[in-house]
C-alpha cells in the first residue's frame, strides 16, 4: 500500500477515470475501488423542465459538442473537484460506439479542457481486468442494449462480437406500455385516473417511475418464467399462469399512488429471456459468441462468464441466465456445434455497474505504462485525430516519436532522451 | 446591466472563438489584453474547497486525503439533507462503581426533513458528538489492491521492454561509450547487466564498478485468478409471493449515492460524509492571467411605448465605477455591419461625447461639495447624478412583427488600466494610459405595442 494516498510513484497525479455510459455515467480516480459518483448522464438547462440525454448518437456535432463540454464541466467542478490539465483521463468506451461521437469527446477533453492525455478502454476488457484473468466471454448487459464480446489471453475476439437491443431502455418502454394499459392512478381528487395524464406534465414523474421497474419487479426462475412465456404466447389456451406476485401501492409524488397490478411485476422482464423470430435472446447471445469464437478458444471462455452492466443487477437475473444457457445449449442449434456443455460465472470485486470502471481504474493506476498507451495532447495536436480500432489510417503513436523515419513535416523534433 | 429578473435585456457581444452575446453578470474582463471574456473562452480551475453545510474551507491536501468530503458533516442517505446530531441522556454504569448508574449523553444523528435516524440501520449511539461516525470499508478492498501491485509488476515489467526497445533501436547512432541515460537503467533495475553481458562484443568497461545484480530475487507477485462458479443462488420461494414493503426497498437515486454497496434494502443505507464545494478560478486562455468582472454597464431606464414606424426616445443609463472622469462615445451600426444581425429597429444614438463624472466614494456624506458643471445637452442628457448618467436615444422600429424590437449600437470609452506593473520607463511617460475600448451592444427593448 503506498504510505500517501493519493501520490502515485514519482509524483505523477492519479488519473481520471469515466465511464460514459448511456443511462448512468461512472466518475472517480485511478487506483480507488469503487467509482465516487454514480449520476445519470444528463444536463440541465436552465429554462428547460426536460433534462437533455448526453450520450446521443444522432444530434448534430455542435449540440453534442456542447452537451458533452456542459456534462465534462459538471463532472470535474462538481463531483471531481480536481483540475482537468494536471490528470490524465481514461474513458472506459464499448466497442460499438460511433467514431463521430468519439471524435467529439475527444475534442472536449483536448481543447476545453486541456487535458495532458486520453486513453480510451474497452469496456469488456477492463471487466477482464478487474478480475486477475486472462480469458473470459463478456456480456455487457446496459440501457442501450446488451454486448457480448470474448476476449481470449487479453486480446478481445472481435468477429465473434454479438448484440440485442434489450436493455434498460427496453424494459422501460415495455413496463410505461403496460402501465399505461392496465394501471390507475389515485389521488386525492380523483380515483382510478389512467397514467398518461400525469406522466406528459411532470418529467419529475417520469424519473419516479424509472426506479419502478428496479424496486419492483424481478426475474422469475427458468420453470417460473416459461411457464408464464407459455401462459402470455398462448392466449385462451390450457396454459395457466403461476400465481402472480401481490400488486404494489407505488407512490409517484406525495399524493398519487399508482397501483401496480401483480402480474406486470415478473412479467415485464420476461422479454429479456422470450426469444423472438430469430430465436434470439439475451441468453442465446453467449452461445452465439461462443460458436464464433475458434474452436480452441471455447472451454477456457465457457468457463470465465463474466456479466457486467446495470441491467444484471436486477434480482434473479444471473440465475435466469445461466439456466437458460445451459437449456438453450441442449437445443439442436448447438448441441452439435458446441462441445463444452460447462458453464461457470464470475463474481467480481464490485457491484456489476462499476466492474468495467474498477477495470479502467485498476489498469489507471499502472502509471508506468499509462502515459505510452494513451494519447496524448500533442499527438492529437499534431494529427488532429484519434485513433480507432476500425481505422487504419492513424499513424500510431510510436511512429510519430522515432528519431530514425522521416517526420512528416509539421512535426517539431519530439524525441528527447527521458530523464 | 440587466435586472434581476430579466437578465438578458442588454447582451455584450464577445470576440472568442465564437461570437457569443450575453449579459454583463456573466462576463468578466481580462485587462492585460482588455478584452471581454465569457465563461466559453476562459479556462477554469480549482481554487479552494469548502463544506457547503459548516462552511469550513480545506487545505487541498486534505481535501484529497479525505477524498473531498468534510470530516464533520453528513447527508441523510434517504433525502441527501444534512443530518444534524442529536444527544439523548441514558442511565449507564459509572465506570468506577457499577452499580450505580448516570446519566451520561449519547449523540446519534438525525434528519429533520424526513425523520431518519442512525439507529434506523443499526448505527450504535456514540458517545462524541463529532468524529465517532465511521463509513463503513468495501470487503473488496484488498483484493483489489493485490491485483493492482500484480499488474503493476506486469507494466514495469512492459516498460523495461519498452526501454530496451529503445536502446536496442538507438545503438547503431550511439558512441561507445554508454550515454548516461543507460548506465542509470542499468543501474535502477539490475537486470541490465545481464541484457549487456549477452551481446557479444558490448563494451563493458563503464560497467566495471557495477556488481553483480544476478543474485537478488525480484519478489514476484502471483496473483490467484478468480475463481468462477458452477452455480449461482437463486430467489428464496417466498420472493415471488410476498408483498413488498416498499419503504423498505431502496430507490435508485439512494443506492447509487453509495457506488460500493448499492444497498436495496434501506437498513443497510448508511449516511456518507457531506461532499465538499469548490470555488473556481478563471483564467484568460491567452494570457494565463486572473480575470476581474467588467463593471462599465448600460442600463435600459425606462420604454415608452414603441409603435412601428414611430419614433420614440428610450432613456438609458450609464455608470461609470472607476474614480476618474470617463468619456463615453456611441456610435451607430453601419450599413452592413457583420456584428449587427439581430437588431430589428434603427437607431439614433447622441453624437457628442458624453463625460461621466468619477464616482466619489465620499459624495453620499459630503453636502458641501459642488456640482460639476458639465454643460449638458438637455435633449441629450436627461439627468446627472454623481457618477451616474442619464441620455436618450431615439428608437424606430422598422418591423412590424411579433417579438422584441432590439437595437444595437457600439459603446466606445476609455479606460485606464491601474493594474498594469509600472514600468521605469526612461522617457516621462504617464504612468496609466487611457486605451480606448469598443463593445457592440444589444438592447432588447420588449414588443410592439400596436
Amino acid at each position: 500500500m503506498p504510505l500517501f494516498e493519493g501520490l502515485g510513484s514519482g509524483g505523477e497525479k492519479t488519473a481520471v477515470v469515466i465511464d460514459l455510459g448511456a443511462a448512468y455515467t461512472k466518475c472517480g480516480f485511478a487506483g480507488e475501488t469503487g467509482p465516487r459518483f454514480i449520476i445519470p448522464s444528463e444536463i440541465q438547462k436552465p429554462g428547460q423542465q426536460q433534462s437533455i440525454k448526453v450520450v446521443q448518437y444522432n444530434i448534430n456535432t455542435e449540440e453534442l459538442y456542447s452537451n458533452l463540454k456542459e456534462f465534462i464541466h459538471m463532472l470535474y467542478f462538481r463531483h471531481l473537484l480536481v483540475n482537468p490539465r494536471d490528470r490524465r483521463v481514461v474513458i472506459i468506451e464499448s466497442i460499438l460506439c460511433p467514431s463521430h461521437f468519439r471524435e467529439t469527446l475527444t475534442k472536449v477533453f483536448f481543447k476545453q479542457f486541456e487535458v495532458p492525455s486520453v486513453l480510451f478502454a474497452p469496456s469488456h476488457l477492463m471487466a477482464i481486468m478487474s478480475l486477475g484473468i486472462n480469458s473470459g466471454l463478456v456480456m455487457d448487459c446496459g440501457y442501450t442494449e446488451t454486448l457480448v464480446l470474448p476476449v481470449y489471453e487479453c486480446i478481445p475476439i472481435l468477429p465473434a462480437w454479438e448484440a440485442l437491443p434489450l436493455g434498460g431502455k427496453a424494459i422501460h418502454k415495455e413496463l410505461d406500455g403496460l402501465l399505461v394499459e392496465q394501471c390507475t392512478v389515485d389521488s386525492d381528487s380523483s380515483t382510478g385516473q389512467s397514467l398518461p395524464t400525469y406522466i406528459h406534465i411532470d418529467p419529475l414523474m417520469l424519473f419516479v417511475l424509472s426506479c419502478c421497474p428496479v424496486r419492483t419487479c424481478f426475474i422469475s426462475d427458468l420453470q417460473r418464467g416459461l411457464k408464464i412465456q407459455e401462459a402470455k404466447f398462448n392466449l385462451g389456451g390450457t396454459a395457466e399462469r403461476p400465481t402472480p406476485p401481490p400488486d404494489v401501492d407505488y407512490p409517484l409524488d406525495g399524493e398519487k399512488i399508482l397501483h401496480i397490478k401483480g402480474p406486470i411485476r415478473d412479467s415485464v422482464m420476461e422479454m429479456l429471456f422470450e426469444q423472438d423470430n430469430e430465436e434470439k435472446s439475451v441468453a442465446s447471445l453467449v452461445l452465439d459468441a461462443l460458436v464464433k469464437c475458434p474452436i480452441d478458444t471455447r472451454k477456457a471462455l465457457s468457463e470465465n462468464l463474466v456479466i457486467i452492466g446495470g441491467t444484471a443487477m436486477l434480482p434473479g437475473f444471473l440465475h435466469r441466465l445461466l439456466a437458460e444457457i445451459r437449456l438453450l445449449v441442449e437445443k439442436p442449434k448447438y448441441r452439435d456445434a458446441l462441445a463444452t456443455k460447462s458453464f461457470r460465472l464470475h463474481s467480481p470485486p464490485a457491484k456489476p455497474n462499476c466492474t468495467a470502471w474498477l477495470g479502467g481504474a485498476i489498469f489507471g493506476a499502472l502509471q508506468d505504462i499509462l502515459g505510452s498507451r494513451s494519447v496524448s495532447r500533442d499527438y492529437y495536436n499534431q494529427t488532429g485525430r484519434i485513433p480507432d480500432w476500425c481505422c487504419l489510417s492513424s499513424p500510431p503513436p510510436e511512429s510519430v516519436y522515432d528519431a530514425g523515419k522521416t517526420p512528416p513535416p509539421l512535426m517539431k523534433r519530439a524525441f528527447s532522451t527521458e530523464k | 446591466m440587466a435586472s434581476l429578473l430579466q437578465p438578458d435585456r442588454v447582451l455584450y457581444l464577445v470576440h472568442g472563438e465564437k461570437k457569443i452575446r450575453s449579459s454583463l453578470s456573466t462576463l468578466y474582463f481580462c485587462r492585460y489584453c482588455s478584452e471581454l471574456r465569457s465563461l466559453e473562452c476562459v479556462s477554469h480551475e480549482v481554487d479552494s474547497h469548502y463544506c457547503p453545510s459548516c462552511l469550513e474551507n480545506m487545505p487541498s491536501a486534505e481535501a484529497k486525503l479525505k477524498k473531498n468530503r468534510c470530516a464533520n458533516c453528513f447527508d441523510c442517505p434517504c433525502c441527501m439533507h444534512t443530518l444534524s446530531t442529536r444527544a439523548t441522556n441514558i442511565p449507564a454504569p459509572l465506570p468506577d462503581d457499577p452499580s450505580k448508574t448516570a446519566m451520561k449523553k449519547a449523540y446519534y444523528l438525525a434528519c429533520g426533513f424526513c425523520r431518519w435516524t442512525s439507529r434506523d440501520v443499526g448505527m450504535a449511539d456514540k458517545s462524541v458528538a463529532s468524529g465517532g461516525w465511521q463509513e463503513p470499508d468495501n470487503p473488496h478492498t484488498q483484493r483489489i489492491n493485490k491485483l493492482i501491485e500484480y499488474y503493476q509488476q506486469l507494466a514495469q515489467r512492459e516498460k523495461l521492454e519498452r526501454d530496451r526497445k529503445k536502446l536496442a533501436r538507438r545503438r547503431p547512432y550511439m558512441p561507445l561509450a554508454f550515454s548516461q541515460h543507460t548506465i542509470h537503467v542499468v543501474e535502477k533495475y539490475g537486470l541490465g547487466t545481464r541484457l549487456q553481458r549477452q551481446r557479444p562484443g558490448a563494451p563493458i568497461t563503464s560497467l566495471a564498478g557495477l556488481s553483480l545484480k544476478e543474485g537478488e530475487d525480484q519478489k514476484e507477485i502471483n496473483i490467484e485468478p478468480a475463481q468462477a462458479l458452477d452455480e449461482v443462488e437463486p430467489l428464496p420461494e417466498d420472493y415471488y409471493t410476498r408483498p413488498i414493503n416498499l419503504p423498505e426497498v431502496t430507490s435508485l437515486r439512494q443506492r447509487l449515492l453509495q457506488p460500493d454497496f448499492q444497498p436495496a434494502g434501506a437498513s443497510q443505507l448508511h449516511p456518507k460524509h457531506k461532499h465538499l464545494l469548490i470555488k473556481r478560478s478563471l483564467r484568460c486562455r491567452k494570457c494565463e492571467h486572473n480575470l476581474m468582472l467588467y463593471y462599465f454597464s448600460v442600463r435600459i431606464m425606462s420604454i415608452p411605448n414603441l409603435r412601428f414606424q414611430k419614433e420614440c426616445q428610450v432613456l438609458l443609463t450609464l455608470t461609470n465605477p472607476v474614480e476618474s472622469i470617463t468619456h463615453v462615445t456611441l456610435v451607430g451600426c453601419e450599413e452592413g455591419d457583420p456584428e449587427d444581425i439581430n437588431s430589428t429597429a434603427k437607431v439614433m444614438v447622441p453624437t457628442k461625447e458624453l463625460v461621466l463624472a468619477g464616482k466619489d466614494a465620499a459624495a453620499d456624506y459630503d453636502e458641501l461639495a459642488e456640482p460639476q458643471d458639465f454643460q449638458d445637452d438637455p435633449d441629450v442628457v436627461a439627468f446627472r447624478k454623481s457618477n451616474k448618467i442619464g441620455f436618450f436615444i431615439k428608437v424606430v422600429p422598422q418591423r412590424e412583427e411579433d417579438g422584441d424590437v432590439t437595437v444595437s449600437f457600439k459603446i466606445r470609452h476609455d479606460f485606464r488600466n491601474l493594474a498594469a506593473p509600472i514600468r521605469p520607463s526612461e522617457e516621462d511617460d504617464a504612468p496609466t494610459e487611457a486605451i480606448w475600448l469598443t463593445h457592440h451592444v444589444e438592447l432588447s427593448l420588449g414588443p410592439l405595442v400596436a
